[in-house]
C-alpha cells in the first residue's frame, strides 16, 4: 500500500474545487484548515446546496497514482461561522461551533479511527452560517409540504362528488325546471305536471317529525350532559343511543310497521285510543323521528359539552340550582350546537326513502290544484305524497316519464337538503358570531 | 402598633364570641400565641385577633377519598371569623381540595367521599340533607381563572341575585353599584355597565368575579389562587381588595405565592401531602414557624 497524502481543495466562485497544499498526515491537513476563511452568502454556492455558504475539502489519494476528481465526499461535516455556543459533532442536526473547534474534532475523529479516508474518498467541511436552514430543515420542510398536498387533495375529493351530481343534475333537469314545476301537482301518470303534491308531504313529514323528534332529543340531551352521573343507568342510555342510531333506516320502516299492526290491533281487540292504525303520515313522522333521535340527542350533548365546565362552576357558587344555570347560563351558550345539530336532521329526515315507504307515503295520492286545500292536502291520517318516494315511483316504476321531470325532481331534492343545510351553516356562523369566551 | 386597638371587639365580628366555644384543642394549632404578641404589619382597620375563639368554620378529623386515593388527611383547622387565611404548600397538596370541600364543590366530581366533620357556624356542612345552594350562597368562591358569563358587566354582577329571584330594579341597582365599589371596579365600569364583561382585562375580570361572589353578600369568600393569571399590578389591587374585604368576610385564600400569603393573611395554614403541617398566625408561620417542614417550604429549600 502506498503512502497517502491528504490534499486541501477549495472551492472556486464557479463551484468547482481547486486542490491546494498537499500534506503527509490528514492532523497536519486539517490543522492547515485554520487558514480558511470562508466566504459568507457565496452566491453562486447558494444554488446547490443552500444551506451552505461556502466549503472546502480533504481530498485523499495515493501517493504514486493522480489525483482524480471524485464523484461524492465519503464525510461530510458543517461548521458554523460564528463561535456562539459550543458541543456538536459536525453532524448536519449538531455542527462544530467555529473553526478552531471543527479541527479539533476531526484530528480526533481521525486519531480514534472513526473516521479513515482512503485512495480516492474525500472530505468536506460546510461552512454554514449559524440562522440559514439547514438541508435537514429543508427536508422537514419539504416533507411537511407533500402531506399538507396530500391531505389536501384527499379534503378536495370530497367536493368532486357533491360538484359532478349537481352540475350533472343540473345539466338534465333544466328543462324541467320552472315555477310551475313546483306548484303544479303531477298529471298524466306523473308523465307531465310538477312536484308541489310530493313537495309539500316531505315538508309536512319533516316538520311533524322534528316536532316530535326535536323536544325529546334535546331534552334527553340535557340531562345526559347535566345531570347524569356516570352510572349503570347513563351506560344503558348512550349505548341504547348509539344502537339506535346505527339501526338500518329499512329496519325502521319495518319496525313502523310493526307498531301500526300492533296499535291496529290494539284498537279493533280492545277498543283502545291509537295514535294511528294504519299507514298515514303521523305513523310516517313517527317512524322519521325515531330515526333522527339519536342524533338529535348525541348532538345536543356535544353543543352543552363545549359549555366550559368554569361557567357551570361559577354558577352552582352563587347558589345556582342546575336548572338556573342551565337556563341561564349554558342553553344560550350551546344554542347555536343544538340548533345545528336539528336543523341537519331535517336534511337527513327530507331525504330518506326507506321508512317513510312502508308506513305512510304512497305511490299517488289525488290532491285539490286550487284552493286552501292545496297548501294542506293531508291530514295526519292521510297518505301522502313524498319527494324521495316520488322520485324512486317515477324513475323506477312508471313508464314513459321524460327523463328532465326526473332529474328536475332530483335537483329540488337536492337543493332542498343543500338549502337547508346552509341555512344550518349560516345560522351557527351568525350564533357564534355573537359568543366569545 | 396595633395593641390598643386589640381592646375593641372587632366591628364586624357576627357573633357574640361565645366563651368556651373554641373545639378542643388539637395537636396541628400552636397555642402558644398570645394576642398581645402579634405585631400586626399592614393592618389599619379591624384589629387582628389573634385567639381562635371564634372560629366560622371547623374541620374536624376531615379526610378526603377520590375514589380509593385519599387526598385529605384528619385535618383538624379552625378558621377564624372576619379574618384572612392563607393556605398554602406545594402543588397536589389538597389546598384546592379542602377549599371545595367548604361550599361542597367536591360533590360535583364523581367518587369523592368525604368522613369527618366540617363545621359551620355549628352546624355540620357534610350532612346530606344539607342544602347545599342555601351553603354556596353563604360560601362563596373566586376561581384561578376569572370566570366572566358572555353577558353585560351588570348582568354578571346581578346574576346572583336573579336567581334568588329578585326582580325589583332598585334593589338590583344598588346592588350592582355597591358590589362593584367594593370590589374596586365601580369607576372604571359605571359608563359602561351594559357592555360585555369580555371586554374587560384580566384583572378587571378577577375583580368582576369578587363583584360577582360578594353580591350576594355571602359570609365566607374562598378564592383558589386569585392572582395566579395575573400581572403585578393587577395582583396589587386584588390584594387591596382583600385587605379591604377581610373583616366583613372571612377570606380563606389558596395561594403559591409565599409573598402574597404573607401580605394579605392574618393566618395560615401549611399543607403537605394531605395532611395539616402547621397552622397559625401569618407572622408566626413566616418569621418563626414551628415545624422543620414549613420552615423549609417558606424559604424555598423544600425538596
Amino acid at each position: 500500500m502506498a503512502e497517502l497524502r491528504y490534499c486541501l481543495a477549495w472551492k472556486r466562485p464557479d463551484g468547482s474545487f481547486q486542490p491546494g497544499e498537499t500534506f503527509a498526515s490528514f492532523a497536519e491537513a486539517a490543522t492547515a484548515l485554520s487558514a480558511w476563511q470562508p466566504q459568507s452568502h457565496s452566491g453562486a454556492l447558494s444554488t446547490q446546496e443552500p444551506c451552505c455558504t461556502d466549503q472546502v475539502e480533504i481530498w485523499c489519494s495515493c501517493q504514486d497514482e493522480p489525483a482524480t476528481v471524485l464523484s461524492r465526499p465519503r464525510y461530510s461535516f458543517v461548521v458554523y461561522g460564528t463561535v456562539a455556543g459550543g458541543g456538536g459533532d459536525g453532524s448536519e442536526a449538531a455542527p462544530w461551533w467555529g473553526l478552531q473547534e471543527a479541527i479539533t474534532g476531526l484530528v480526533e475523529l481521525e486519531r480514534s479511527g472513526q473516521l479513515a479516508l482512503r485512495h480516492g474518498q474525500r472530505l468536506r467541511l460546510c461552512h454554514r452560517e449559524v440562522f440559514a436552514t439547514s438541508a435537514g430543515q429543508k427536508r422537514k420542510a419539504r416533507a411537511e409540504n407533500i402531506a399538507k398536498t396530500v391531505f389536501m387533495a384527499m379534503a378536495l375529493m370530497l367536493v368532486a362528488p357533491v360538484l359532478a351530481i349537481l352540475v350533472y343534475l343540473l345539466v338534465k333537469g333544466w328543462p324541467a325546471l320552472s315555477l310551475s314545476f313546483f306548484l303544479e301537482n303531477p298529471r298524466e301518470r306523473m308523465t307531465a305536471g310538477g312536484i308541489w303534491a310530493p313537495l309539500v308531504g316531505t315538508f309536512f313529514l319533516v316538520f311533524i317529525s322534528l316536532l316530535l323528534a326535536a323536544p325529546v332529543g334535546i331534552l334527553a340531551g340535557v340531562y345526559l350532559n347535566e345531570y347524569a352521573r356516570d352510572n349503570w343507568l347513563t351506560r344503558i342510555i348512550n349505548l341504547a343511543v348509539v344502537n339506535l342510531a346505527g339501526v338500518p333506516s329499512i329496519v325502521h320502516a319495518l319496525f313502523g310497521v310493526g307498531v301500526i299492526m300492533f296499535f291496529a290491533e290494539l284498537r279493533r281487540n280492545y277498543g283502545i285510543w291509537v295514535p294511528f292504525e294504519d299507514r298515514c303520515l303521523l305513523a310516517a313522522s313517527c317512524t322519521l323521528a325515531v330515526m333522527t333521535l339519536p342524533v338529535i340527542i348525541t348532538s345536543t350533548r356535544e353543543a352543552l359539552a363545549s359549555v366550559p365546565m368554569s361557567f357551570r362552576e361559577a354558577c352552582w357558587n352563587m347558589g345556582a340550582t342546575r336548572w338556573q344555570t342551565i337556563r341561564t347560563i349554558v342553553l344560550p351558550n350551546s344554542i347555536s350546537g343544538i340548533l345545528t345539530g336539528v336543523i341537519l336532521q331535517v336534511s337527513r329526515a327530507a331525504g330518506e326513502t326507506a321508512p317513510i315507504l312502508l308506513t305512510g307515503a304512497v305511490f299517488s295520492v289525488p290532491v285539490p290544484d286550487h284552493g286552501w286545500r292545496a297548501f294542506v292536502p293531508y291530514g295526519l291520517h292521510d297518505r301522502c305524497m313524498a319527494l324521495s318516494m316520488h322520485l324512486y315511483t317515477i324513475s323506477t316504476q312508471v313508464v314513459n316519464v321524460p327523463e328532465h321531470v326526473e332529474y328536475g325532481t332530483a335537483v329540488v331534492l337536492i337543493g332542498l337538503v343543500l338549502a337547508v343545510n346552509s341555512a344550518s351553516i349560516a345560522l351557527r356562523v351568525y350564533l357564534r358570531s355573537r359568543k366569545k369566551w | 402598633m396595633d395593641t390598643t386597638k386589640e381592646k375593641h371587639a372587632g366591628p364586624v365580628v357576627r357573633k357574640p364570641v361565645v366563651a368556651g366555644s373554641v373545639g378542643a384543642p388539637h395537636s396541628a394549632v400552636p397555642q402558644t400565641q398570645q394576642p398581645s404578641t402579634e405585631p400586626s404589619p399592614e393592618a389599619q382597620q379591624p384589629p387582628r385577633k389573634s385567639s381562635l375563639t371564634d372560629p366560622i368554620v371547623s374541620c374536624r378529623r376531615l379526610c378526603l377519598y377520590y375514589g380509593t386515593a385519599q387526598a385529605l388527611f384528619d385535618i383538624d383547622l379552625d378558621f377564624p371569623r372576619g379574618e384572612v387565611t392563607a393556605l398554602i404548600g406545594p402543588s397536589g397538596c389538597g389546598k384546592s381540595t379542602l377549599l371545595r370541600c367548604l361550599n361542597r364543590m367536591n360533590d360535583l366530581i364523581d367518587g369523592v367521599r368525604t368522613t369527618g366533620n366540617l363545621l359551620l357556624d355549628g352546624e355540620d356542612i357534610l350532612q346530606p340533607n344539607i342544602d347545599v345552594i342555601t351553603l354556596r350562597r353563604r360560601v362563596g368562591m373566586v376561581f384561578q381563572k376569572a370566570t366572566p358569563f358572555p353577558k353585560s358587566i351588570y348582568e354578571n354582577v346581578a346574576y346572583g341575585l336573579r336567581i334568588a329571584g329578585i326582580r325589583k330594579r332598585s334593589v338590583l341597582d344598588a346592588a350592582v353599584e355597591r358590589s362593584l365599589r367594593r370590589a374596586a371596579l365601580w369607576d372604571e365600569v359605571k359608563d359602561r355597565l351594559h357592555e360585555s364583561a369580555l371586554g374587560l382585562s384580566g384583572g378587571q375580570h378577577q375583580r368582576l368575579c369578587i363583584a360577582r361572589a360578594i353580591a350576594i353578600d355571602p359570609e365566607i369568600i374562598l378564592m383558589d389562587e386569585p392572582c395566579s393569571a395575573l400581572d403585578p399590578r393587577s395582583t396589587t389591587r386584588i390584594e387591596d381588595l382583600i385587605a379591604e374585604l377581610r373583616g366583613q368576610y372571612t377570606i380563606i385564600i389558596v395561594t403559591h405565592n409565599m409573598q402574597q400569603a404573607a401580605r394579605v393573611s392574618d393566618w395560615a395554614a401549611f399543607l403537605y401531602e394531605g395532611k395539616l403541617i402547621e397552622f397559625g398566625p401569618t407572622t408566626k408561620i413566616f418569621t418563626a414557624p414551628d415545624n422543620k417542614q414549613t420552615e423549609d417550604y417558606i424559604t424555598g429549600r423544600f425538596g
